[in-house]
Order: structure tokens, then C-alpha cells, then sequence
């Protein structure tokens, strides 16, 4: 029974990638491990996590390039490996840096691309070319080609597949500030044709700015996942507050109850929260500012930064070498 | 999230293989056909040193009658066969290795499989997408060295149509298993340049020794250039240099001898590409 009808992009489970108990070994080191993932079909979908965390490895999996040592997936509805063809007919990655044969031109390494794919990949070359802005120097030897345009052209190359499902690895190295402000723009239209994008990145920013959902993963191990605005949410806050005497502010404030940690940076005191709600974050805020002007510290300015994925992959992934080194 | 219909070609079967080892095969070619370098390199080891040959030895002839004889005939046909069977397996050496490690050393293999293509279809389409290069080049060597053989024929006698057309086909026998052995052995090592190496130093320094060593007996038939030497088309034997073992060996065993030259590399490289992470 196949999971994927004619003409439609999202598989019957409502999720196009499922992952359980993934796992990756290389001699004694686990690159990946025991991972669940659940990527929602029509989505954009961050995969997160510090260089060496698993990433790519996990992504090789999913597309047949090295074999799982235990665990299951699905790519689209389709068991992978056993319907390894049939998944990966409308999907379209970018493992690690996309490379070439740099004798070819642009246009010729698509035409290669295309011939191992349906007969209509080759008719979609021209539009891909078109999409990632490089029709224009298609014809040119790709050993020519800038970082940025050899980006471009592996997005391209995607892109022939008529993908339903784009999984793409640290895709805006090397594209400059208004390549990649392209780039979010592309994947958004992307997503709204019904498209899903995976998008493996160590970048947090990029990831918050372009996904809808992400997972975190540290170590081979995926150790948050869900919506960005809850993972965000979740993260812990802090109040920073720019003070008159910063080493007394330090001495009022070491072992204030909402603190996990107190530092000192120049005329500014940073009280670390924790995992906090808004309106608690908000209470300690007032409270630290009542104990500073109790103790005649001058308060020129307090925030509460919003919290952010950054800081929730900090705390994550802070928890987990903890846990390593315990 | 929304159930949208593009493309009513999605989840449909793929198309009949046929069409699809000719998408592949035609993808390879154009792999080949665009290395310019190797492309002039195969020309010069296939066509230009029968030309360079024949010229040579028809600007002697032209300076010295009396010393040296025309450039065409039976016995320059017969070295003609010598030089595009040795050179012509150099050629096939450096396509085939090209073949066989080319994907896989440029990094691009991965973005192959990437596609859901079987491994072993990605293979077999290397096999007619380097030959595609190959055999038109021994060809028009090999057709360079019959017209020369018959309009600078002279006084010699000339060569018969089919003595041509058989040492066509045995030029070409030579060329197809280098080229085979070499894509086997490449797209097992994953290396192009080792490869190459190892098969050249094989054929032209080691196969030599081999063959002169008396102590290795009927070992020796198992040689590839034994088994080819023994399918040498009677009309070239003076001119083609065949070793003393291919002489006395049986027919079917120098079948069985290339065969398993071609095919043992073959079956290696496609286990490997099969196998290999991505």
C-alpha cells in the first residue's frame, strides 16, 4: 500500500521524515543515537545542533548513503531502505557541501543529475537554473563558480526532483547577506507550495528565521523538539541591568531565589533566570530592581530580553555535556 | 499543513530500464567526452600513433627507396595491430580508471544515489558510456591503418578484407578488457591514479617477466595478454609479437583466460560500488 497517492505531497501519517531509534555507530563512537524524529509534511523544519552533533550523519541515513546500525525510517510514507526508490523519487538533498564535476558546466552537471531521475527532471533544469538565479551562468565551466553560485547550483539540483521533500545540509554556506536573505525567501515559497524543508544547520539564527519547527540535537542525541516559538519559549531568561556600582549590584543579587547565576560585565550586572514563564521572568525583573535601589545601587536600565532558541540550545546542550561529564 | 496536487506524475512507476541505462549511459559519455585533456590523450595513444607511424615510415620510404620499403602492406597492417593493441590498451586503461573513480573522487557519487537509482545501475552505465569514447577512436586507428596499408602497399602484397575486419575486432577485444579491468579495479579502489599506475606497470613490466618465466609453467596461460595473443588473427601473428605460451594454448582457454580478466575486476567494482558509504 503506498502512502503517497499521485499528485500528493503529504504522506498519510502527516509527517515526512519519521525516525525511531535511529542509530549510528562508528567503531566505539555513537554519531547518532537512538533518534526519534518526526518532521510534519508541508513544513519548514530546522535540524539543530553544534558541528559533529550527528547531523549529517543522520541526514546520510535517510538518504541511503550509509546504512543504519539499528532503528527505522520512513522518507514520504516509504520504509527506507526497503522502498528506498520509491522515497526518494520526490526528494531532493543537499548532503554536506554540494559538490561537481568541475570540468562540466553548471547546466551539464544538472543534465547528469537528471538522467539517473524521471524523464521529466530533465524538463525542470531550466526552471531550477531560473529559481536559484544562475541561468545566466549556466553555460560556464562549474571550476569557475563561486562558493555562493556552487550553493546555488546544489539547490538547483534539488530542485529536479519536483521535490515534495527538500532536505538540505547547512545550505547557506557561503552565499553573502543577500543570498541568503534570497535563500529564506526561497524556502518559504517552498513550504507555501506544500513543499516540506528539512534544514540541517548549526546556525541558530538562520534556523529561527526560516523553520517552523525544529529539533535540537547535541552528541547524536535529539534532546528537544517542537515548534520554534515553544522551544523558544522554553528557553531560559535573564535581566540584565546597567547599574552605578556593578561589583556591589553582584553582591546583592549573588543568591537572589530566581538566580541561577549572577555575572558582571562593565557597568552592567547579567542575572541568569533559568527556565522561566514570562510573568515570572517579569517578577524577578521588579523584584532585583527593588533590591538594587534598597541597597542604593543607581539602576540606569533594565531588560528582559525576550528569550530565544539560542539561548534554549544553550541550556540544552549545556545540560547534556553535564550529563556527559557526570 | 495541505494536500496539494502539483505534479500528476508523482508516485508514478518509473520508466521501462531500458530508457533508462540509455539516460545513464548517455549521462557518462558526456562525463568522458567533456575531459578534454583524456579525450586528446586517447586520440593520440589510438589514432595519432597509427598516423605518426605510418608517416614516419612513409617519409623513410619516400627519402630512401632502396633502404626502406613502402609503409603499407600485410607486415606494416601487422604492426599497425601490435601498436593500436598496446597503445589502445593504455588508452582504455586511463577511460576505464577514469570511469570507475570519477563520481566517486569528485564527490558526486553520493548526489547519484542520492536520486533512489540502484548503485548497480550507476555502475553498468559507466561500462557503454566510456566505450561510447573508446571504440570509435581504435576504429578510425585501426581503419587509418588498413587504408594505409592498402594505398601505401607498393609492391608488397596487400591485406584481405578479412584479415582487416578480424583484426578489427581483435584491436578492439584488446581495448574492451583494459577498459573493462580498469573500471572493475577503479571502482573498487576508488582511485584513479593508483589504479592506473598498477595496471600499467602490470601489463607492460610484470606481464613481460611472467610470460619469460619458464618455471611458472602453464601458469603463465593464465595471463591476459596469453589469452589475447592467442585470438591474434593469423595474418598479423609476424608482425603482432605474441609470446611463446599463447602458441600452444587451446582456444577455449584463452576464451576463459580474457573472460575472467574482464569479468572478475567487473563483478569486484560493482560489489564495492553497491557496498561503499556514499
Amino acid at each position: 500500500m503506498r502512502e503517497l497517492e499521485a499528485g500528493q505531497r503529504v504522506p498519510a501519517s502527516g509527517y515526512a521524515v519519521e525516525t525511531t531509534g535511529l542509530t549510528k555507530r562508528f567503531g566505539d563512537r555513537t554519531a547518532v543515537d537512538r533518534v526519534d524524529l518526526r518532521v510534519p509534511a508541508g513544513t519548514a523544519f530546522g535540524y539543530l545542533g553544534p558541528n559533529g552533533a550527528g547531523k549529517t550523519t543522520l541526514i546520510r541515513m535517510l538518504l541511503g548513503l550509509t546504512r543504519a546500525d539499528a532503528g527505522s525510517m520512513r522518507l514520504l510514507g516509504y520504509p527506507v531502505p526497503a522502498q528506498r526508490a520509491a522515497a526518494l523519487l520526490r526528494v531532493g538533498a543537499m548532503a554536506e557541501e554540494p559538490r561537481f564535476l568541475d570540468h562540466l558546466t553548471g547546466r551539464e552537471n544538472l543534465r547528469i543529475n537528471a538522467a539517473a531521475r524521471e524523464p521529466e527532471a530533465a524538463g525542470q533544469i531550466e526552471a531550477a537554473l531560473e529559481r536559484v538565479g544562475l541561468r545566466e551562468r549556466a553555460g560556464e565551466r562549474v571550476a569557475r563558480y563561486s562558493t555562493g553560485m556552487r550553493q546555488r547550483l546544489g539547490v538547483a539540483r534539488c530542485l529536479l526532483a519536483d521535490p515534495h521533500l527538500l532536505i538540505l545540509d547547512e545550505p547557506t554556506n557561503g552565499l553573502d547577506p543577500a543570498g541568503v536573505v534570497e535563500f529564506r525567501a526561497m524556502i518559504a515559497t517552498l513550504v507555501a507550495e506544500g513543499r516540506t524543508v528539512m534544514l540541517s544547520s548549526h546556525l541558530l539564527d538562520e534556523v529561527e528565521k526560516i523553520c517552523d519547527s525544529a529539533a535540537i540535537v547535541d552528541r547524536g542525541r535529539v534532546v528537544a523538539q517542537g515548534p520554534v516559538s515553544e522551544l523558544s519559549a522554553e528557553g531560559s531568561r535573564s535581566v540584565v541591568a546597567q547599574v552605578s556600582d556593578p561589583g556591589r549590584a553582584l553582591r546583592v543579587l549573588t543568591g537572589h531565589p530566581a538566580a541561577r547565576s549572577v555575572s558582571e560585565d562593565g557597568q552592567r550586572v547579567r542575572v541568569a533566570l533559568g527556565a522561566v514563564t514570562g510573568d515570572q521572568a517579569r517578577l524577578a525583573a521588579a523584584d532585583i530592581n527593588r533590591r538594587l535601589v534598597e541597597h542604593d545601587v543607581d539602576v540606569w536600565r533594565l531588560d528582559l530580553p525576550a528569550a530565544t532558541l539560542e539561548e534554549r540550545f544553550l541550556q540544552v546542550t549545556h545540560k547534556m555535556q553535564e550529563e556527559v561529564a557526570a | 499543513m495541505s494536500t496539494i496536487t502539483i505534479n500528476q506524475a508523482a508516485g508514478q512507476a518509473r520508466p521501462r530500464p531500458g530508457a533508462v541505462a540509455r539516460r545513464l549511459a548517455g549521462a557518462e559519455f558526456l562525463k568522458v567526452r567533456k575531459r578534454r585533456g583524456l579525450v586528446a590523450l586517447t586520440a593520440l595513444l589510438t589514432v595519432g600513433a597509427v598516423v605518426l607511424a605510418g608517416g614516419v615510415l612513409a617519409i623513410l620510404h619516400a627519402a630512401d627507396p632502396a633502404k626502406y620499403g613502402p609503409a603499407g602492406g600485410l607486415g606494416n597492417l601487422a604492426n599497425a595491430g601490435f601498436i593500436v593493441s598496446s597503445l589502445g590498451a593504455v588508452a582504455a586503461v586511463l577511460v576505464g580508471a577514469t570511469m570507475g573513480a570519477g563520481d566517486v573522487q569528485a564527490g558526486v557519487f553520493r548526489d547519484m544515489v542520492a536520486t533512489g537509482r540502484s548503485r548497480l545501475a550507476l555502475f553498468t552505465a559507466r561500462i557503454p558510456g566510456g566505450l561510447a569514447l573508446l571504440w570509435p577512436l581504435v576504429t578510425v586507428a585501426w581503419a587509418t591503418a588498413c587504408t594505409g596499408s592498402v594505398l601505401l602497399a607498393g609492391s608488397l602484397s596487400r591485406p584481405g578484407v578479412a584479415l582487416m575486419i578480424e583484426g578489427g575486432l581483435w584491436v578492439l577485444l584488446a581495448a574492451t578488457v583494459a577498459y573493462l579491468m580498469a573500471l572493475g579495479l577503479a571502482s573498487l579502489a576508488g582511485s584513479r591514479s593508483a589504479i592506473v599506475g598498477i595496471l600499467l606497470a602490470w601489463q607492460f613490466a610484470l606481464t613481460p617477466l611472467a610470460l619469460g618465466a619458464a618455471k611458472l609453467g602453464v601458469l603463465r596461460e593464465g595471463l591476459l595478454t596469453a589469452g589475447l595473443d592467442r585470438m591474434i588473427p593469423a595474418g598479423l601473428l609476424p608482425g603482432a609479437r605474441p609470446d611463446p605460451v599463447s602458441a600452444t594454448m587451446p582456444i577455449a582457454v584463452g576464451v576463459a583466460v580474457i573472460a575472467a580478466w574482464a569479468v572478475v575486476p567487473l563483478v569486484a567494482g560493482a560489489w564495492r560500488t553497491c557496498t561503499r558509504d556514499a
